[in-house]
């Protein structure tokens, strides 16, 4: 039981990270991700870590793994195709979702096609009002005859989503039996068991591609667990979850829709254990890989959570760590308009053919191609060795920009980043902006292959106080993985506005999920340890169309004007001002319940015994002129080395840009903790 | 940094940052559900001259991206640091166009210049006035629609002006609401005021002060080379709204869209008289009022996407707008409902320009979506008021894909409510929403479905609205040979021996058990119907979207057993005549046989010569006339100048009418 592996499974790399609980000592590995033949990457991985660093799969106690294959299944629609059964009269609701278009200027505009297409709808005979009483009683007939019709339009499987399903499942109920007994075999979900919340469309929605994804998460999970057993590791999968938090694989299988986001949630959660052991309260993490970049901010070790996360076409409705992409990463080209104004996005070379630098047949200059010829990229094998830079290539494709705006090549690269820059400056504002908070003592923590490449110009752009880069930055996420915590949600709709009276239905809601979420924790998921139970409601003054969470005490639950005055002064530090008088409504009680595993005790970086040396100066094109920049070899770096940018600091899976002004200090667990300057 | 062309778009994008940050700061903490629900609001930032140079990516109202603050802001004489303006006045400046936005602007100083402004409006519930919320089309002046606020000083070198926040707080029905809107307000612009400090310090007042301007420049080239590419030439085209006021004769809207190298003219002349309702539409003549050039802002932008939509889009733009007409009305004509109106000069602007790319543009959303809101009781006697969500049309078919169902084109800003949430807020119980039937105007690519919401009601005295219908009489056209959609219906009681058809009224009293039912207009079509692919058709068979009898009728498809008859289908499809160019539909088809161009030409001629007053009472007059046949036997044009000689005998307005006659 000595040693835990986390796995995460990326478009273009596989990532490991081995705990020894013994000595809390960390190994990281990355090797190839084999879209073409999925599990191999893992016995590739196995073998690796036992042939170069003597890890044995029979030692391995705790597995956890984070995988894109939900994600895929849904940005391809390559899923179950489902047939919806609805209440009827209601069976557009896929087509009309919430009628709002993104692009709202252009006549062109369209909503995706619909996951579940119309002619797969059917109409139920039943109503139940938003009290759940039963207006209209499930019509048996009308269920069999939608059966008959799912069947004869060629539907593999049927999600039952009828109107208030929140307030009383009953009907959802009866009728799933009814299906599973006219049609053994067809795979049944109910839009009330897969996640309760009121709104029609949301709820449909969410349980479509939560039924959509689960036969291809299923089978992906049986072959990993038998590539596992092959392999001789002994112990259960668990995956991690877009809540970030960890669940057996059974639970994955069923609740798939829980694990979509999984990789992007265990990188937070990564960077959130590595800030607060580094002792810093309030970061943001960055994340940029070669197609994605993504923001989250981490106070006192917890992430924001939300729902409404994005999935391909879609946006699903569970709470999820709140991660708000930002761009198209390291691989987006750049590109002049006919106007001769330079543009970077949204248009990428994704990880296939990629930046023209990494000589895979891309041939358009990419951000990452600008970044190598401005020299601060390649001075070290990228990913592990797996990719060789090829300066060349990057020069001929920013050259053809570089003479378009008859510039020098090395100042179009220049301004290639810059302005790449400034889209991520305005996406990461916009979401400042949402959360309302001031980024000016926050830390940028950044991970992923490019995230530490771009990381220093960024936090100068937002005015924050410095970048954090943790020392395998490639590999948070499958560390986040590691360490997350048993973590589960449970919701209980209320929709009451609150009185006195109200007060045992919220004792009984409680209870509930109490009871609900310890089943879960210590039989389901076999967790022997205490268990954390965290309460919080959702509320709003009447009237309002927006909810905000209030965290409230369990064993204050029957005190109304507690909870009242809980909301009151929520309201009141979000937005400024509180209406005393009004009456207030409380929507939804959320239960998080969570079981802690063990976490890594960092091991100390080794203290410096002479200032750093760096291995080289290097030319490179920094802030608009030529200048030299050092070297650093970042396994050489020690705890307390500091050194003045513009450095460059190198290693195995990325590196890190340093312009002039900064500062770089090694702290006590070998994190570059790297100041912004102050501005002006 | 110094700052070109070339790298331009880095200051542009921190600009759109600081309107995102004062977008979010509203939507944060305003209170109204305007803001919340439909995103009726504005946050830009000006020029020192009020010219529009950035706004928020994502949300707001799609109607102010290139407005023109200019004339607002040369109202207040002097500005000093930390003053916050503000005025709800459609008469001063014409920046604001009803009066529930409540528009407001605060100078941002550098150095002690003007660097630019930051500015900004919200939709407020109410402002006072005649009616809750203060808009109906029964209004007829403008001092019924609310309390106004001149151009003035809310707050003067960082100190509040209590006397105008207490006069506007006894003046309105919900007074906490109007303060808790205007305090997010200044929570928006303040946010701005630091973001452009911000911007400076990083760029330098010099980069920032020219960058502004070259950024107007950037977005004008681009819409200038858009309209390069569209043919020269003139495009008239006209369009009715149902009714002028309550019960009244079609609203006409008339553009002549002129074409000329990179320069393009809106010429509303044409366009029915300022009237007695609260349809007309404040803009002071501007050639550059951004709601009258809504239409165009959508065209260019759909020809091309990258393009930046700024006060510099409009430069290459003009429109003429006759004084005293609902595209200009004169100081105290009521202008509530002027949504209405504005809806209507973009269907025209979309008529006009797809006669010169009708290839490259959409066939027309219908407007007219009906806002429902209903007020009625629960069994605790509590009074609930509450708006049920938007039902209306769908997109018009384009040259590429079928419209949108439910809402689109023009309308694609606007979002539902939950059924759930509704009967959980509401009283009331919904029967059905969805998608209608055989609404959508047919075409090869047929328009968007309308949308239909059926509901019952349980309190006596419930009343419920349905603001800013349309589309009852007139269909919504479909273009280059595509059909016009089913027109809208407002039913009390349907499907029962005592059904009421409320035309198109949008208000109806209720008693319990009531069932109403709204179905919005559906959209035209693009291309002719008898070329869409009988597959596409058979698969909307199977969607419900259209039936089997309109497949055959409509399409030309013979649809027997869930499955497309190759012969009886060639039957159906043989001998067709290809369609060309709009379809209007039966009613407008009848209506236009009478009101032709010509005499819309002669009635237009005379209602400019006298004064406005009269305008809308002698319109009425004409038609009364023209219905009676009075003097028909002289042919239409003659019968007109008859007419009028006699109308302006008979009231004693003695204008020369020999110039008009020509």
């Amino acid at each position: 039981m000595a040693l835990r592996v986390g796995v995460d499974v990326g478009g273009s790399f596989t990532d490991f990270a081995v705990l020894d609980d013994a000595d809390g000592s960390l190994t990281t590995l990355k090797v190839f991700s084999r879209p073409d033949a999925p599990g191999q990457e893992i016995v590739e991985g196995m073998r690796q870590l036992a042939s170069r660093h003597g890890i044995q799969a029979a030692d391995v106690g705790y597995f956890t793994h984070g995988t894109t294959v939900g994600i895929n299944t849904v940005i391809q629609r390559n899923g179950l195709k489902l047939a919806l059964f609805t209440t009827r009269h209601f069976e557009d609701v896929l087509e009309l979702a919430r009628l709002k278009m993104a692009a709202y200027h252009n006549l062109f505009s369209r909503r995706p096609d619909p996951l579940i297409p119309r002619e797969r709808v059917f109409g139920i005979e039943e109503r139940v009002d938003a009290e759940g009483a039963v207006l209209t009683p499930l019509d048996e007939a009308s269920v069999a005859e939608a059966v008959r019709g799912a069947i004869a339009s060629g539907a593999e499987g049927v999600l039952v989503a009828f109107l208030h399903a929140w307030r009383n499942p009953a009907h959802e109920e009866a009728a799933e039996a009814l299906i599973r007994r006219l049609a053994p075999g067809l795979p049944v979900f109910r839009s009330g068991a897969i996640w309760p919340i009121i709104r029609e469309y949301e709820r449909t929605m969410t349980a479509a591609i939560s039924g959509h994804v689960q036969p291809r998460v299923a089978l992906y999970l049986d072959a990993f667990e038998d590539r596992l057993r092959e392999l001789g590791v002994g112990c259960g999968l668990r995956i991690t979850k877009s809540n970030g938090g960890v669940m057996g694989a059974a639970q994955a299988r069923a609740e798939c829709v829980q694990m979509l986001l999984s990789g992007t949630a265990s990188g937070v959660i990564g960077a959130a254990f590595v800030a607060e052991a580094a002792g810093l309260p309030r970061i943001m993490s960055l994340d940029i890989g070669g197609t994605s970049a993504d923001v989250a901010v981490i106070v006192d070790g917890q992430p924001e959570y939300g729902s409404g996360e994005v999935i391909g076409d879609f946006q699903i409705h569970i709470p999820s760590v709140s991660v708000t992409s930002i761009g198209q990463g390291g691989g987006s080209i750049a590109s002049v308009d006919e106007f001769g104004v330079l543009k970077v996005g949204p248009e990428s070379a994704g990880s296939l053919p990629g930046p023209a630098c990494y000589g895979r047949g891309g041939e358009r200059p990419t951000i990452t191609d600008a970044v190598a010829v401005s020299g601060l990229i390649g001075h070290a094998g990228l990913g592990y060795g797996a990719v060789t830079l090829d300066l060349a290539r990057a020069r001929a494709a920013v050259g053809g920009i570089a003479s378009q705006l008859s510039i020098p090549v090395e100042q179009a690269a220049g301004e290639i980043i810059e302005l790449a820059v400034s889209g991520m400056y305005t996406d990461t504002s916009a979401l400042v902006s949402r959360f309302g908070i001031d980024v000016r003592d926050f830390s940028l923590l950044a991970f992923g292959g490019a995230g530490p490449m771009l990381a220093c110009f960024l936090a100068r752009e937002l005015n924050m106080a410095s970048v954090v880069v943790p020392p395998a930055p490639g590999v948070l996420s499958a560390m986040g993985g590691l360490i997350a915590d048993l973590r589960n949600d449970f919701i209980r709709i209320v929709y009451a506005t609150l009185a006195p009276s109200v007060a045992p239905r919220l004792a009984e809601a409680l209870e509930g999920m109490r009871a609900q979420a310890l089943r879960w924790l210590h039989e389901e998921q076999g967790f022997a340890g205490e268990a954390v139970l965290s309460l919080a409601a959702e509320m709003r003054y009447r009237g309002q169309s927006h909810e905000i969470p209030v965290p409230l005490e369990l064993a204050a639950i029957a005190d109304i004007p507690a909870i009242i005055r809980a909301f009151h002064d929520r309201h009141r530090a979000m937005f400024g001002h509180a209406d005393e008088k009004a009456p207030v409504q409380l929507i939804t009680l959320r239960l998080v319940v969570s079981g802690a595993t063990p976490k890594p005790q960092l091991r100390p970086c080794p203290p410096a015994e002479g200032p750093a040396e760096p291995d080289r100066m290097v030319p490179v094109y920094l802030d608009g002129a030529h200048t030299e920049a050092a070297l650093y070899r970042r396994e050489a770096l020690r705890a307390g080395h500091g050194f003045l940018g513009p450095a460059i600091i190198a290693q195995p899976d990325c590196t890190t840009c340093v312009p002039a002004g900064f500062t770089v200090r090694v702290d006590h667990f070998g994190n570059l903790i790297i100041s912004v300057p102050e501005k002006h | 940094m110094s700052l070109d062309r070339r790298n331009l778009q880095i200051l542009a994008n921190h600009c759109a940052a600081a309107a995102d940050a004062m977008a979010f700061t509203l939507m944060r903490t305003a209170h109204s559900t305007f803001v919340k629900e439909t995103e009726d609001f504005s946050c830009t930032l000006v020029t020192p001259e009020g010219k529009a140079f950035a706004s928020p990516r994502h949300f707001g109202a799609p109607w102010y991206s290139g407005i023109d603050y200019g004339p607002v802001l040369r109202m207040i004489d002097d500005y000093e640091e930390g003053d916050i303006c503000a005025t709800n006045d459609p008469y001063s400046g014409y920046v604001c166009t009803h009066s529930p936005d409540i528009h407001i602007w605060k100078p941002v100083f550098h150095e002690g210049r003007i660097a630019c402004f930051v500015v900004g409006h919200i939709h407020n519930t109410d402002v006072g006035g005649a009616v809750p919320a203060s808009l109906s089309r029964t209004l007829t002046e403008i001092e019924q629609e609310g309390i106004r606020i001149p151009p003035l000083k809310l707050v003067r070198r960082g100190v509040p002006n209590r006397e105008v926040m207490d006069i506007l707080r006894i003046n309105v029905r919900m007074p906490d609401q109007n303060h808790g809107d205007l305090m997010a307000q200044i929570a928006s612009v303040n946010i701005g005021e630091r973001r452009v400090h911000e911007i400076i310090a990083r760029f330098g007042y010099p980069a920032f002060a020219s960058g502004i301007e070259q950024i107007l420049d950037y977005a004008e080239e681009q819409a200038r080379r858009i309209i390069r590419d569209i043919p020269d030439g003139e495009y008239f085209f006209a369009d009715y709204a149902d009714e002028d006021s309550e019960g009244g004769n079609p609203c006409r809207m008339a553009l002549t869209v002129r074409v000329r190298g990179d320069e393009v003219e809106l010429d509303y002349t044409g366009s029915d008289p300022q009237l007695a309702s609260s349809l007309n539409m404040p803009t002071g003549g501007e050639a550059r009022h951004p709601i009258v050039l809504v239409g165009l802002t959508y065209v260019l932008y759909t020809l091309n996407p990258l393009l930046l939509l700024n006060a510099g889009t409009l430069r290459p733009a003009r429109a003429v707008l006759p004084r005293g007409t609902i595209v200009n009305a004169e100081p105290g004509a009521a202008v509530g409902m002027r949504s209405l109106t504005c809806m209507m000069t973009q269907i025209v602007t979309f008529g006009a320009f797809l006669q010169a790319v009708p290839d490259k543009l959409a066939t027309t959303s219908p407007g007219g979506n009906a806002i429902l809101n209903v007020r009625t009781s629960g069994r605790d006697g509590r009074t609930v008021m509450a708006s049920l969500g938007p039902v209306g049309g769908g997109g018009g078919g384009t040259p590429r894909h079928d419209g949108p169902n439910g809402a689109g084109g023009a309308q694609a800003f606007l979002k539902n409510t939950p059924v759930e949430i509704n009967e959980a807020e509401v009283p009331i119980r919904i029967l059905r929403y969805g998608l209608e039937r055989d609404s959508a105007g047919p075409g090869q690519y047929r328009g968007g479905l309308a949308a239909v919401m059926e509901f019952q009601v349980f309190a006596p005295g419930t009343v419920v609205t349905a603001r800013n219908r349309n589309r009852s009489v007139f269909s919504s056209w479909g273009a280059c040979g595509g059909r016009a959609g089913h027109t809208s219906r407002f039913e009390k009681n349907p499907g029962t021996p005592g059904v009421l058809s409320l035309g198109n009224t949008d208000i109806v009293k209720c008693d319990p058990g009531d069932v109403v039912r709204v179905i919005g207009p559906g959209a035209g079509g693009y291309g002719d119907p008898f070329t869409r692919a009988p597959g596409a058709v058979l698969t909307d068979v199977k969607r419900g979207f259209v039936s089997v009898e309109a497949a055959a009728r409509d399409y030309g498809v013979a649809i027997v057993d869930g499955a497309v008859e190759g012969p009886a289908t060639a039957a159906l499809r043989a001998g067709h005549t290809a369609r060309q160019g709009f379809d209007y539909g039966a009613r407008r088809d009848a209506f236009e046989a009478v009101w032709s161009r010509a005499r819309y030409d002669e009635l237009t001629t005379v209602l400019a010569r006298v004064p406005v007053q009269w305008r809308h009472y002698l319109k009425g007059e004409f038609f009364k006339a023209v219905a009676a046949g009075t003097h028909a036997a002289l042919g239409e044009r003659a019968q007109m100048r008859r007419l009028a000689e006699d109308m302006l005998k008979k009231h004693g307005l003695d204008m020369p009418l020999a110039s008009a006659a020509e």
